[in-house]
């Protein structure tokens, strides 16, 4: 049995449990390869066009393996933490992808509700039956994904940089090199460390978030918001980079939500969509680069003749 | 407490029963237009959806006019509506504006009693007794229902009139005169009146007029200078055209979600393709598509404002209900930057397509 497993969306941080719960069940794991061109091209030629650039890339992605794989794993993702989703796309991902694209093996569609432990393992459950496994298989398939999970750490925490700033948004675009055209690397060259959400507790973020009129209903506000505000407390980052997709939903009221809280704090936002073009983001890059060095260094030694 | 509210078709005319029958000053915003439109823009993040803009257009208007609270529904995501609220404090202080929200969120998300609280602090302002209170309720949640259903009646007996213009007319008409009444009882009987007035317009029954469900994000669909009209406009091409969601629809879907009872049949025809919930109102979207087929229509029409996300979702899955119901349906898109002339040139290329596709090509009134 070949499991199809998608690179897209989450697959940057959820890749140990997929890939190591399918393999212990005794299936042939086919993976797409990184985003590349092809793959790029297809999904947005596929994908409904007033989707983002992030769920287009994924429909590539699925058809890049359709015809290698029996079964394809299209996860739905829910909800990661009680009453919080990601978003509706993500919500109807399975539909979207179905209904886009032709000739398509089976599919396991099953709402994932990584909330606890019980509500992941009816997931694995069903996807086990689906497979033809036994509760005793699929319940040790659980067991050592759960734990290979664990050990499995993202996430970005430069030191040895003069200037520091905050890389936030969502984590497929953060770690997606093609889609966001080498943007860590970039930002290193320039000469500046990142840091990402990963790294900040949990509970800082939580705490971060409780001054918001409205409870956070999605995960990625809390996410990026919390480590935004706390990034910008005591000199922890210098400047925050938000890496957005056009026409993403969330990141729209997220940016605000940021803006509004901190209005005297660089803030550059990178907006991704097929049309980007590299030479704009490597200026915007560079220019706000100069911009934080002459905050931090020079502030007072700025010719007023230019 | 002067108290406005953001514009959503018909409701300002049941808010205005409310809000008398309850003793609250109110200033109701001036109809939609492109000025609210345009100051909307001006000030709202670029990416927002287009309700968004309208609502900052409607409040700083109603600013204008005197009012110093809004009143507002909520709602616990996925779909950006629920955070609107945030983001509007946020906006209107930050222009100035000392304005007071209050906003009426699901129990479940915010606690009963905070609900209570918020809706206490509008009562309060009236100074009337319970009694009053839950009168005054009634009659405009009925105020409401009769509204919309005079609307759909009109919207429907358009194609079968015998007098072209007959049904526009008089429901337009209808809103014009309700604003007038001083009393929720006075507004109800005049409503009465033109339901009865429309009911009873020379019809041709011989007709077989196209048939068009409208369905979409339900903003878009129930305010009318959002979608520009379409519903007049299919009024005035002589179409029968239908659309599920409507403000009574909401209330009632609303206060049935909790014993999970709401809308059973839109819930029923959209399992096969959207089995769950996934915010917003796609899976009425997918519904409406499906029982309008059922129900006999040629076509249906979807709309949506720009990056909502729950209705992209739905705008991929109603090409493979197309493709297995030989059903038409179209997407149209709508946000601040929509122009007009090429709107009208879709749906009137739609309404030839639909034409077209019966046997009786010259048919037509």
């Amino acid at each position: 049995m070949k499991v199809g497993i998608p690179k897209g969306l989450m697959y940057c941080r959820y890749h140990p449990f997929l890939v190591t719960f399918f393999s212990e069940l005794g299936a042939r794991i086919i993976v797409s390869e990184d985003t590349n061109k092809n793959i790029f091209d297809t999904g947005i030629k596929t994908c409904v066009d007033d989707a983002c650039l992030p769920v287009k890339v994924f429909h590539g992605h699925v058809d890049s393996i359709k015809d290698k794989c029996d079964v394809l794993v299209i996860p739905r993702i829910m909800q990661l933490q009680k009453n919080e989703y990601i978003c509706p796309k993500f919500c109807g991902l399975p539909e979207m992808v179905l209904n886009s694209l032709d000739d398509l093996p089976a599919a396991i569609t099953e709402p994932i509700y990584a909330t606890s432990w019980k509500n992941l393992y009816s997931w694995a459950k069903t996807a086990g039956k689906f497979l033809g496994k036994s509760n005793n298989q699929i319940k040790r398939a659980f067991i050592s994904a759960l734990n290979e999970q664990k050990k499995h750490k993202t996430g970005i925490a430069d030191t040895g940089y003069e200037i520091n700033i905050a890389l936030t948004g969502h984590p497929y675009n953060i770690y997606d090199s093609f889609l966001n055209m080498n943007l860590v690397k970039k930002i290193n060259s320039l000469g500046m460390g990142i840091m990402t959400a990963e790294f900040t507790e949990e509970g800082i973020l939580y705490q971060e978030a409780e001054n918001l009129y409205k409870r956070p209903f999605w995960t990625f506000v809390r996410e990026n918001y919390g480590f935004a505000l706390n990034g910008a407390k005591g000199k922890k980052t210098d400047g925050i980079i938000y890496v957005s997709s056009f026409n993403c939903g969330t990141d729209s009221v997220i940016i605000e939500l940021i803006k509004n809280s901190l209005p005297d704090f660089p803030f550059l936002i990178l907006k991704l969509d097929e049309h980007t073009g590299e030479a704009g983001i490597n200026t915007r890059l560079e220019a706000f680069r100069d911009m934080l060095e002459r905050r931090l260094f020079s502030d007072s030694h700025i010719s007023t003749l230019g | 407490m002067i108290a406005t509210f953001p514009h959503l078709g018909n409701v300002y005319i049941a808010v205005k029963a409310l809000f008398d029958g309850l003793g609250i000053d109110y200033v109701i915003p001036p109809q939609n237009s492109d000025h609210a439109l345009n100051i909307g823009a001006k000030y709202s993040p670029e990416e927002i959806c287009l309700p968004f803009k309208i609502m900052i257009g409607n409040y700083i208007q109603a600013i204008e006019g005197g009012a110093d609270t809004v009143i507002l529904t909520g709602s616990c995501g996925p779909c950006r509506f629920g955070e609107y609220c945030e983001l509007q404090m946020n906006l209107m202080k930050s222009l100035g504006y000392d304005l007071e929200f209050i906003v009426l969120d699901m129990p479940k998300d915010i606690g009963i009693k905070e609900l209570i609280n918020r809706l206490a602090a509008i009562g309060a302002a009236g100074r009337k007794s319970r009694f009053e209170k839950l009168k005054a309720t009634k009659s405009a949640v009925q105020v409401m229902r009769l509204i919309d259903e005079t609307e759909a009646l009109a919207h429907y007996l358009a194609g079968y009139e015998r007098n072209k213009g007959e049904c526009k007319r008089l429901l337009h008409r209808c809103k014009k005169e309700a604003m007038k009444c001083s009393s929720p009882e006075e507004m109800l009987s005049l409503i009465k009146e033109y339901k009865k007035r429309i009911e009873y317009i020379p019809v041709d029954i011989n007709k077989d007029p196209l048939k068009i469900a409208i369905i979409g994000e339900i903003y878009t669909v129930i305010e009318p200078y959002s979608n520009f009209y379409i519903e007049d406009k299919l009024m005035d091409y002589g179409v029968s055209s239908k659309r599920g969601l409507t403000p009574s629809w909401w209330f009632k879907n609303m206060i049935l979600s909790p014993a999970r009872i709401n809308s059973l049949n839109i819930k029923k025809a959209s399992r096969k393709y959207l089995p769950l919930e996934i915010g917003g109102h796609a899976k009425e979207c997918i519904g409406e598509a499906i029982l309008s087929y059922r129900e006999g229509f040629d076509g249906a029409i979807q709309i949506f404002p720009l990056g909502c996300m729950p209705e992209i979702v739905s705008k991929s899955i109603l090409p493979a209900i197309s493709r297995d119901c030989d059903f038409p349906i179209m997407s149209l898109v709508v946000d601040d930057m929509t122009g007009e002339a090429g709107y009208i040139t879709r749906l009137e290329a739609f309404i030839d397509l639909l034409e077209r596709r019966r046997e009786n090509v010259l048919y037509g009134s």
